[in-house]
């Protein structure tokens, strides 16, 4: 037990080594060196480690900028993959060592022409079990030097087919059935079966380990790619798909003069007539998932696929053993619901008059975004409309109601008593202030007068003098912009400096704002401790359906902890050239 | 005393040659666009200018722009500016060149025709005038610095008195102290927020707003 468990430190200290010299991809070779070991270094091993280099390499080279993503994006799941292989060999071993036995013991096991004594179990009935597998293990040890002797095959028939007994990695005996690949390891020693089992573990561990950083990678890939893709979609008209989707016929009836001639179809039909193509492609996924689903519900298991010349395929998968046969299934379904998603978006659409094409698609969500900001615009004015008549009503209109009953008292008192005149005068003109410093607000709030005098630089100038935080500012703004653009700016800057100040706990606020190529940009950045939301409550929404009126977009950056940043862009033009520049800290 | 008046409302342009003629002043000119203005000051060169922030010909902010000229080719021209609103902005642009004889009201405070008076004849003599709610502003913004910070709610009238212009006489009337007291607190203001104290009125409020305005 000490030894192995130095050796399992000797081994994680060298996998810690490789990993901090060579990356996470050095790690490509010990798992080759272990899928080696497992499945025997052949064809396909060497394959795999050659392709995931050469794989691993093309990403390093093509895509420089994911490099991370490309690297560590396969290796867990290849690890993990490779890891529970090892423990279903490893429980397999186990059991083939009986079952192995059985077939020693049952047939008759040839070198060359001779026949090779092999011992027989101490009982009847009893190779199965501890006592049968301790007689394998021998069987196997005398085995290797016949198989030296007379070179690397045994021949040997079982249930009367022809097959041959192919040396193991580690010395042990592989039965394989010429006719059906299905590979029994024998006569491995318990040994081999504990390093088996802590070398998956390990994998298993490490591909554990690193699976959070890859799926990490990943989504980082995902965030890049993923508008690529949705703009793809979005354009895509579905009909490009008929080729692959008839291509995938090739996998199930083989390369044949129809199977051809449906491909160089649906080439001709996806160029000329698109719209054909996009209602095909979910009608050909229906059929060939329904044929899977046959194929899956003829195979029984038992004789009589052995009694099929040739395994039936479907996709990649050969339809000959019942987990074959359960993934062809799951294929099938995958290719069914494919179908069924595709339906509405070709079929469907097309049948009710819907816009299928890129172009139609944009236009119909133009249109639908059009409308949507219409409304908020629509809303917003009347909102701000019963505001202003709201604040009239309660405000100067009211005072002004007092100053006219003042006035009017004031005349009826003058002649009896002026000294409570003059009270009242000094009254009315208390109350005519007021109606001013009312009107001064409600105007403010309507379109605050520096906006009107000199525009939104100078305005936002003034808003950071107002502003109980230290602000930034960074203004390039050579000329005015159309007065309905300065104000959702100007309030959209107000709203946010308002969060920061009552939220962020920040303790300065910076301002950007830039005009170029016709887009007006602002970025509000503060150092506070950000979880500003645009779906909780209502300031941000209201500015980001305000912006949404003039195709603005608003985009927040607020992790808890901080910093927070707010960018908003309008495309807009400057109407006149003029000096409105301004910066510095106010 | 010859004052030029800039407005382009009838009504208050009236209302104001009247109130000022009734005090004793002679109106040079009363113009009601903002290259007129210009030309008028440049003409008379009065010793006060009342003028309005909004005006023809851009009805933005051509009153100001047009005060701001004539003071670039007459430093020092006392101009006392009147507007529905006060902004921040336009009073540290006013007070940017720290000559002093400049004034920012809001037309309310009009009404009270003796302070409006005082308020033009302190500009005329080269003293500094600002509306409370200007006022308020800079001092509010400056609450959180260590100095201002420190001082008592007392001195912290007296500062916003003195900023918005008055001499230490009319601060003593208005707060209800002795002349006495008030000197009192100024120096102790302006030891707090280590500024140079100076006997005369106009310069220390200078000192004040420039303090208040970096």
């Amino acid at each position: 037990m000490g030894v192995m468990w130095m050796l399992m430190i000797l081994i994680w200290r060298m996998l810690s080594k490789i990993l901090r010299r060579y990356g996470r991809w050095a790690l490509v070779m010990p798992v080759g060196g272990m899928g080696a070991a497992l499945f025997g270094l052949n064809v396909w091993t060497a394959a795999t480690v050659l392709l995931a280099l050469l794989l691993g390499v093309l990403l390093a080279l093509v895509l420089v900028r994911w490099r991370q993503a490309g690297r560590s994006g396969l290796l867990p799941v290849t690890m993990l993959g490779a890891g529970i292989c090892g423990l279903w060999a490893a429980a397999s071993m186990a059991r083939s060592w009986t079952a192995g036995f059985a077939v020693f013991n049952a047939f008759a096991v040839r070198v060359g022409g001779a026949q090779v004594a092999v011992p027989k179990p101490p009982t009847g009935a009893g190779f199965q079990g501890a006592v049968s597998l301790r007689a394998a293990s021998q069987a196997a040890a005398k085995l290797p030097r016949a198989i030296a002797a007379q070179g690397r095959f045994i021949n040997f028939s079982f249930s009367g087919r022809p097959g041959n007994l192919v040396a193991g990695p580690f010395g042990g005996l592989i039965a394989r059935r010429v006719a059906r690949p299905q590979v029994v390891i024998l006569g491995h020693s318990l040994w081999w079966g504990r390093l088996l089992i802590l070398g998956s573990l390990l994998l298993l561990a490490l591909g554990l380990w690193l699976s959070p950083r890859a799926v990490a990678d990943l989504r980082a890939l995902i965030t890049r790619v993923a508008p690529r893709l949705e703009r793809w979609r979005r354009e895509g008209n579905w009909g490009i798909l008929l080729v692959p989707v008839t291509s995938f016929g090739l996998t199930i009836f083989g390369v044949r003069p129809w199977t051809i001639a449906a491909i160089v179809a649906a080439i001709v039909i996806s160029i000329r007539w698109p719209r054909l193509a996009a209602d095909l492609v979910p009608l050909v996924l229906v059929v060939f998932a329904a044929y899977g689903f046959m194929l899956v519900s003829r195979w029984v298991p038992g004789p009589r696929v052995l009694a099929t010349p040739q395994p039936t395929r479907f996709g990649a998968i050969p339809v000959d053993s019942s987990q074959t046969s359960l993934l062809a299934g799951v294929e099938a379904s995958a290719l069914l619901a494919f179908g069924a998603w595709l339906f509405p978006r070709t079929i469907g659409a097309h049948s009710r008059g819907k816009p299928t094409t890129g172009h139609e698609v944009e236009l119909a969500g133009r249109v639908q975004r059009l409308t949507e900001t219409r409304g908020h615009a629509l809303d917003a004015a009347a909102a701000e409309l019963r505001r202003i008549e709201r604040d009239l009503h309660d405000g100067a209109q009211t005072r002004l109601v007092a100053l006219g009953m003042n006035l009017r008292a004031l005349e009826r008192m003058l002649p009896a008593s002026p000294e409570a005149a003059r009270a009242l005068a000094t009254e009315a003109i208390e109350t005519s202030a007021r109606a001013l410093s009312d009107l001064r607000l409600l105007v403010r709030g309507i379109y605050p007068p520096v906006l009107a005098d000199r525009g939104l630089g100078h305005a936002v100038r003034a808003l950071a003098l107002d502003t109980a935080l230290p602000v930034e500012l960074d203004i390039d703004l050579p000329g005015r912009l159309t007065s309905p653009v300065e104000s959702a700016c100007y309030f959209a800057v107000a709203e946010v400096f308002a969060n920061a100040v009552k939220h962020s706990a920040a303790r300065r606020i910076h301002l950007l704002i830039e005009h170029a190529d016709d887009l007006l940009r602002i970025e509000v950045s503060d150092d506070g401790v950000g979880g500003a939301d645009p779906a909780n409550g209502t300031g941000l929404s209201g500015v980001e359906r305000r912006l949404g009126t003039f195709d603005g977009i608003l985009a927040v950056s607020s992790p808890p902890g901080g910093p927070t940043m707010i960018a908003m862009e309008v495309p807009c033009r400057l109407l006149s050239p003029k000096i409105s520049s301004c910066s510095g800290t106010g | 005393m010859q004052v030029v008046v800039a407005e382009d409302l009838f009504l208050l342009r009236d209302g104001l040659t009247r109130l000022l003629s009734a005090h004793g002043f002679q109106i040079a000119a009363a113009v009601d666009t903002a290259p007129g203005l210009l030309r008028a000051l440049l003409e008379h060169r009065p010793d006060v200018a009342v003028v309005d922030v909004r005006m023809p010909p851009g009805f933005a902010d051509d009153g100001l722009q047009a005060a701001l000229e004539a003071r670039r080719q007459m430093p020092g021209l006392p101009v006392l500016l009147l507007s529905q609103y006060v902004e921040e902005l336009y009073a540290r642009e006013m007070l940017a060149d720290q000559m002093g004889g400049v004034g920012y009201l809001l037309k309310d405070r009009v009404f009270t025709d003796n302070q409006f008076v005082d308020a033009i004849r302190t500009v005329a003599g080269g003293g500094t005038v600002l509306d409370p709610e200007v006022v308020t502003k800079l001092v509010g913004r400056r609450s959180h610095d260590g100095p201002i910070a420190r001082l008592s709610g007392r001195e912290r009238e007296v500062l916003e008195l003195m900023a918005e212009g008055r001499s230490n006489t009319a601060i003593a009337q208005q707060l209800f102290v002795t002349e006495k007291a008030v000197s009192k607190h100024t120096t102790s203001i302006f030891t707090k927020l280590g500024l140079a104290a100076s006997e005369d009125d106009n310069r220390r409020v200078l000192a004040v707003l420039a303090y208040l305005n970096s």
